[in-house]
């Protein structure tokens, strides 16, 4: 299954690349004349296949035997390249989400609980304030205060040489965590589907015999729609880690995809669409596993 | 030792309000029943009677909001006594304007916390439950052993989880349950129905109750797994003589495990008392609702003599317009002229006619 999501994928961002105006000859080429006749002679001489498919296939041939290209911008190898990169945006999606979720859950739970008191219509509004605000001038807004008004230059340097500081690393996951429009959801889902198990009849079996309510309704409750949020959000995250690496100049796997789309580098955002297509099953999968743990029957469905 | 009822609920009324008629719903409305120790009392009355509401008020499980409780529920145990519903009128506030109930405001928040600590050492300790549709009642997401256990070891005096554990298996066994050992560790649904209610039972039983409320425990089931679960609720009442509420809208059931019996109608009772004077047809004290409800039970005799079942007319009460008079006036085929002024007009009380035996009519006593 895995396979043949990550071959559809690839199929149909390459036929996107092939239908959009621009090669990489005239990127590669851009100092130099970039006439039809040079474009044609540098085709020939690094003896690219002609048609589509044939480009594909060859793409395809070399992914299978491990070797993802070179970039044309760069020269170096896609694959080590993306994977240095990726593990940058790892750490920004991955404490975005946790943001977004330190954010949302309490919200959700004590609405749940309690009901819509007014504290609670105040969050959840809140909330769908947050969700509404575009997170490239949210981003662009954070920059500006943290520069006139503390002084600090919140970019990550791209080397990242210096190191990284907690500021460096804060900023963007505060940004990310609260623009990339998800809290609303996550709160609305997880609050409707806690309701619904506390309207359980178990949970009142549960508190007939003086049990926790909270244990019961754990896994069902919270657990189950927690990493199902995790996985069905992994994808606007990554989306969302686009516009802020590159606002934040944020060596990630985004930005890199800008900068790759802009000198149209189709090998290097082929490699970067297939470890975003890897990333994202790899949440479902882990998704599927929390769930035979949580609920063995599902292992049979 | 103790003297008196195990438990005595006084007046319980148990009101919800409707926001859309802005009106109450009572549920329950004026329930007075005692159960004594060692016996069974059983509930009968038809769906919307307010039978499951009694029970639910007595656990404090009623959740719906802005719901009323007030009355009195006594739970007198070996080592509580106290009213369930003390303090609870406190929380809330209604306004009343010509006669017209305007808006309710509940406190929920304080309720709710006054409920869970009027309750905390009563639930499951003192008063275990068991419900309906045991399939939906268990949690499945955990083994049914590892819930007796949690219920073993939260309500009695076992704190070590391999002694809760070898208590879980000893009850799965007082139950009948085929290999305990083994479904120990099975999850819900990988039982059927019949076997889930065992496990329920077994559950509410470990904690060692005072009292244990069993509302519809039969309900659900097949017709044959109903009769082995009665048959096991026998068992169970001869071998730990466990006082008992049970709820059922099923007569045979009732007559099968009941000491006493309370029918209910309309969120009231009407008839209070041993359970072979209320179910015997030709009882001399006998409100005619009871009478009416035995007759519309197919019999032994009915089906040897080939005679037509008798029907109830009418519908059941609605409980937002609870007439002044008797609540069960406008179904009654036995309302002479002598009386029928009074029956239409005031409501009769539940009053002991014999020794033992209360009724709620006004043909065996005039006010």
């Amino acid at each position: 299954m895995a396979a043949l999501l990550l071959l559809g994928v690839s199929f149909v961002v390459f036929i996107i690349l092939f239908l959009s105006p621009g090669n990489p000859f005239n990127a590669l080429l851009k100092e130099q004349a970039a006439t039809g006749a040079v474009s044609d002679a540098a085709k020939r001489g690094l003896s690219v296949p002609s048609s589509w498919y044939t480009q594909y296939l060859s793409w395809l041939g070399n992914i299978l035997k491990g070797d993802f290209g070179n970039s044309i911008q760069t020269g170096l190898p896609v694959l080590s390249e993306v994977i240095r990169v990726s593990i940058n945006t790892v750490y920004l999606t991955a404490g975005s989400m946790i943001m977004t979720l330190v954010l949302a859950v309490p919200i959700a739970v004590l609405s749940a609980r309690r009901g819509l008191t007014p504290t609670n219509w105040f969050f959840t509004i809140f909330t769908y304030v947050v969700s509404a605000i575009p997170v490239f001038w949210f981003g662009y807004i954070v920059i500006y205060i943290s520069i006139h008004q503390f002084g600090v230059f919140p970019l990550a340097s791209s080397s990242s040489s210096q190191g990284w500081s907690w500021f460096h690393f804060m900023l963007p996951v505060i940004v990310l965590g609260l623009g990339n429009g998800t809290i609303s959801e996550v709160v609305r889902y997880l609050r409707e589907e806690m309701s619904r198990v506390f309207a359980e009849e178990y949970i009142l079996t549960a508190r007939a015999k003086g049990a926790s309510i909270w244990k019961h309704s754990f896994k069902e409750g919270f657990l189950l729609p927690i990493t199902e949020i995790i996985a069905s959000k992994i994808p606007f995250l990554l989306g969302g880690a686009v516009v802020v690496e590159q606002v934040f100049s944020w060596p990630g796997m985004g930005r890199m995809a800008w900068q790759a789309a802009q000198y149209r580098d189709y090998p290097l955002i082929m490699g970067i669409t297939v470890v975003a297509a890897i990333i994202v099953r790899m949440g479902s999968l882990m998704q599927r596993v929390v769930q035979i743990m949580v609920n063995p029957r599902a292992s049979r469905e | 030792m103790s003297n008196g009822p195990v438990l005595a609920i006084e007046n319980l009324r148990t009101y919800f309000f409707s926001r859309s008629k802005q009106a109450f719903i009572r549920s329950v409305d004026g329930v007075t029943l005692h159960i004594e120790k060692g016996k069974t009392l059983g509930i009968v009355g038809e769906s919307g009677s307010g039978k499951s509401v009694t029970a639910l008020s007595t656990m404090g499980l009623i959740s719906a909001e802005p719901g009323v409780i007030i009355g009195k529920i006594g739970l007198k145990t070996e080592t509580v006594q106290k009213n369930l519903l003390r303090d609870l009128k406190d929380h809330v506030k209604i306004n009343m304007s010509t006669g017209r109930i305007m808006s309710v405001y509940k406190d929920s928040l304080g309720w709710q916390k006054k409920i869970n600590r009027l309750m905390k050492g009563i639930r499951g300790k003192e008063i275990a439950m068991i419900f309906q549709n045991p399939k939906l009642s268990m949690n499945p997401f955990s083994s049914i052993g590892k819930q007796i256990a949690e219920s073993i070891l939260l309500n009695t005096s076992i704190s070590n989880r391999n002694e809760a554990k070898d208590k879980a298996i000893y009850w799965l066994e007082q139950v009948k349950m085929d290999s305990p050992r083994l479904r120990y560790y099975n999850n819900p649904y990988g039982l059927s129905g019949g076997m889930c209610q065992r496990a329920m039972i077994a559950m509410a039983l470990s904690s060692e109750p005072s009292l244990l409320i069993a509302d519809e425990p039969t309900t659900g089931l097949d017709a044959t797994i109903q009769s082995k679960i009665v048959d096991l609720l026998a068992h169970l009442k001869t071998s730990f003589g466990v006082t008992t509420m049970l709820i059922s809208h099923d007569i045979d059931v009732i007559k099968s495990l009941s000491d006493n019996v309370a029918v209910m109608y309309g969120g009231t009772v009407l008839e209070h008392g041993p359970a072979r004077t209320i179910l015997t047809s030709d009882y001399k004290y006998k409100h005619p609702y009871t009478a009416a409800l035995l007759s519309s039970i197919p019999s032994q005799e009915h089906i040897r003599e080939k005679k037509k079942l008798q029907v109830i007319e009418g519908d059941v009460l609605d409980t937002i317009n609870i007439p002044d008079g008797c609540r069960f006036f406008e179904r009654c085929n036995k309302v002479t002229d002598k009386i029928k002024e009074q029956c239409e007009h005031t409501e009769p009380d539940l009053r002991e006619v014999f020794p033992g035996h209360k009724v709620r009519c006004f043909r065996f006593f005039r006010t």
